[in-house]
């Protein structure tokens, strides 16, 4: 160690501010730990600056749409894919004989809309050519699990309410309340 | 009548109080004095030599690809400033803005097509560049770090063009940025998507991707982040790197190669300086005529729900989409793209070969020169297919097809290890339902694994490292031919056997000869003939990396013959390979 002359003789690190030892009146704080400490606190510094930065840069408050629609009257669709609110709420409403589901119109591989081509009766991606079942199974491509269902509700006036917000693609569970509305037309 | 002398007029100028304060140096004599103080004096020139190798200014030498790829960034700085004083970044502005470029505001119309071009240009001078001082070996020691510095210009110069691409705000700019950071949100850890993102409790509101976006979807706050990276941020970046890069150039010396006896320097001003304004002058025509001859694309406004059919990135970016067909997102929208990144980084720290610096040697660095080149021609021929050969649906359409004719569905895919694709995945959270619902049977849909999943780590973990491993530890140089040959000719048995039971066809088995005989050539033979006496730490980042992209081609393969998927899937983490 090459520390000044002046300084105590080495002392446990540990017991910075010890009492001082006998003769001379010793710094309470050598210099080797006065300096780790000013390094330690710069870094520590910097460190929670750049915490900072990075909370700073997630929103607390996000003003996007929201994501609950009411889909109009149930009556109005027939048996089999709607694209009705593709364009508006990105959405197909799905008729079956025994009622309804929503299906979210996400690629779940990359976030495109995929189209619905009912000749072959599968959802196609045009982004990476991902193709799903009308259940939103993939059956070719590159996605890695099936689409969402979304929310879906009968209010008492008949409408379907949906909320995207509210997502399953469990088999078993995508096919329950509430992401399964049962519907026999009269 | 008094006679104009003109040579006094011009001594009267240069002699005044006012030319003296504002030019440093008297009247200009052309001593080798004057070239030097033109060059030490002058704030703007001072970063160069006084004077240079002749060799470092021969065009067939430098392809001048650096200075071209920073008078573009000039270029682009300028145009961009003035787009700024036309643009607002918000989603019912940013739109009506560019139409107003294009058909309302004088020149707005050259000032975009300008920037688009002028980008667009930088992406390719850039790549030129590094291609450059790869094949002369610029990147030797002592010019590692500057190579390294010279990667993340890349890199960004890649960011900088990719957030300008989002600010016209049309359907061409939303989805290809949606694609690029819905890529983001499959980081491993980072990402809701990822793998293990959920075991690190990441949503679609907390994760990497919802601090890119600002929020849950390419939105207003998206538009205003990348105006702000775009405008501000990156190209404060990209400043700082220059100078470092630029600073480095001169005190590491132009041009690495061993003096010659009687090599006689030549003075920058004017030999070299001539050349850069030749340079820059013959860019900015270049893309001046360029943007006078052709628009800058603009399609419809943007649809956050509607995607446009088909729907490519930006072009230097379609290689990954590509790969984005054959990988999970995180291995071709993170994973390779940080592999490439670092790889290149590492370049200079693991190619020692002290031959072929600063020169062009063909001879002395075969195999550096034939992988790095490999890897070039991939990234090209990926962007070749995703761009000229992809029609709706991302369909597979030669250049010359119409896009009218309606091709036939993929056929399904399949995973080895691991649940069977098209199908939904058997998760652990499945697990838990069906034990806590007393479920007897498995749901609808749902098979569970072909192939245990544990059986498939050790698998491709052995295949991997053994890939790794074997070209060292065969000391003696094998027969490239015989070897090469030997396997090709046992593929060409197994597919004419898989032929003959019906299983393969013919168009599958030439995949199988293809990919094959390429990932063995490069990935084994070449290896083993030229680095099998690397010492074992190089040799084994060097051949992680060859390893990572032969199996690029073999992955590929196995979809194109085999229609699979996935070569292991985890689900319960989100893994898949």
């Amino acid at each position: 160690m090459s520390e000044p002359a002046n300084n105590p003789a080495p002392t446990p690190p540990a017991a910075a501010p010890a009492p001082a030892p006998a003769a001379k009146p010793a710094a309470a704080v050598s210099r080797g730990d006065f300096l780790w400490m000013g390094w330690s606190a710069l870094a520590a510094f910097f460190a929670a600056s750049a915490a900072a930065g990075a909370r700073f840069m997630f929103p607390n408050v996000i003003y996007e749409p929201s994501q609950k629609f009411n889909a109009g009257s149930a009556k109005g669709y027939d048996i089999g894919v709607s694209t009705k609110w593709l364009n508006e709420q990105r959405l197909w409403i799905i008729r079956n004989p025994t009622g309804f589901y929503a299906l979210w119109a996400r690629c779940t591989h990359l976030g495109c809309t995929p189209n619905w081509w009912g000749d072959q009766n599968r959802f196609k991606c045009p982004c990476h050519g991902s193709n799903y079942t009308i259940e939103g199974d993939v059956i070719a491509g590159p996605a890695p699990r099936p689409l969402w269902r979304a929310k879906v509700e009968l209010s008492p006036l008949g409408d379907l309410i949906v909320d995207k917000s509210v997502l399953e693609d469990m088999p078993g569970k995508r096919e329950l309340k509430p992401f399964f509305v049962d519907y026999v037309s009269a | 009548m008094p006679t104009l002398d003109i040579e006094k007029i011009k001594k009267d100028v240069i002699d005044s109080q006012l030319w003296r304060s504002v030019f440093r140096g008297g009247v200009w004599k052309d001593t080798p004095r004057d070239r030097s103080a033109h060059i030490i004096g002058n704030v703007w020139l001072h970063l160069h030599p006084v004077k240079v190798r002749p060799r470092a200014l021969s065009w067939l030498y430098t392809w001048g690809m650096g200075g071209i790829s920073f008078v573009l960034y000039l270029l682009l700085t300028l145009t961009g400033v003035a787009l700024m004083f036309y643009y607002r970044p918000t989603v019912g502005l940013a739109y009506r803005d560019i139409k107003d470029l294009e058909f309302a505001i004088t020149l707005g119309k050259l000032l975009r097509n300008s920037h688009r071009w002028a980008a667009q240009a930088m992406v390719v001078s850039v790549i030129a560049h590094m291609v450059s001082v790869f094949l002369r070996g610029g990147y030797k020691k002592p010019r590692e770090f500057n190579w390294s510095i010279g990667v993340l210009l890349l890199t960004l110069t890649l960011f900088l063009s990719f957030t300008g691409y989002l600010l016209p705000w049309d359907q061409l700019a939303i989805w290809a940025v949606t694609v690029g950071t819905n890529m983001a949100g499959a980081t491993p850890f980072l990402g809701n998507e990822g793998p293990f993102g959920g075991v690190m409790g990441m949503h679609i509101n907390n994760d990497v991707r919802f601090t890119l976006l600002g929020g849950t979807m390419v939105g207003e706050n998206t538009l205003l982040r990348f105006y702000v990276l775009h405008c501000v941020a990156v190209p404060l970046v990209v400043g700082i790197l220059l100078i470092l890069h630029f600073w480095r150039i001169r005190k590491d010396s132009f041009s690495a190669a061993p003096y010659q006896a009687n090599e006689e320097k030549v003075d920058v001003w004017p030999h070299l300086v001539k050349r850069e304004y030749i340079g820059a002058a013959g860019t900015t025509l270049f893309i001046l005529v360029w943007s006078i001859l052709m628009n800058a694309p603009l399609e419809s406004v943007a649809n956050p729900n509607v995607t446009p059919n088909p729907s490519k990135a930006p072009w230097y970016f379609v290689g990954l989409q590509e790969l984005l067909v054959y990988f999970d997102p995180w291995i071709a929208g993170v994973l390779l793209p940080g592999l490439i990144i670092v790889g290149l980084m590492a370049i200079p720290y693991i190619d020692t070969n002290p031959k072929g610096v600063g020169t062009y040697a063909w001879k002395d660095r075969k195999f550096a020169n034939t992988m790095f080149l490999l890897g070039i021609a991939m990234w090209f021929i990926l962007i070749y297919i995703g761009y000229a050969c992809r029609g709706p649906n991302y369909a597979f359409y030669p250049p010359w097809q119409s896009w009218f004719i309606l091709k036939a569905a993929p056929p399904p895919t399949w995973n080895v290890f691991g649940p069977l694709a098209g199908t939904t995945p058997f998760t652990i959270g499945m697990a838990f339902q069906i034990i806590s619902a007393k479920m007897t049977a498995l749901p609808a849909g749902v098979v569970p694994n072909l192939f245990p999943m544990w059986l498939g780590i050790p698998l491709i973990g052995g295949l991997f490292g053994a890939s790794m491993l074997l070209p060292k530890l065969i000391q003696k140089e094998l027969d490239g031919k015989l070897v090469l040959g030997g396997f090709l000719g046992a593929v060409a048995l197994v597919a004419g056997i898989a032929a003959a039971l019906g299983k393969v066809g013919p168009v599958s088995g030439a995949f199988m000869l293809f990919f094959g005989g390429l990932a063995f050539y490069f990935g084994f033979i070449l290896p083993q003939r030229y680095i099998r006496t690397l010492d074992w730490p190089r040799y084994l980042v060097t051949m992680g990396l060859v390893v990572c992209t032969m199996a690029i081609l073999l992955k590929m393969c196995c979809r194109l013959t085999f229609n699979i998927k996935y070569v292991l899937t985890i689900p319960a983490i989100s893994l898949n390979i």
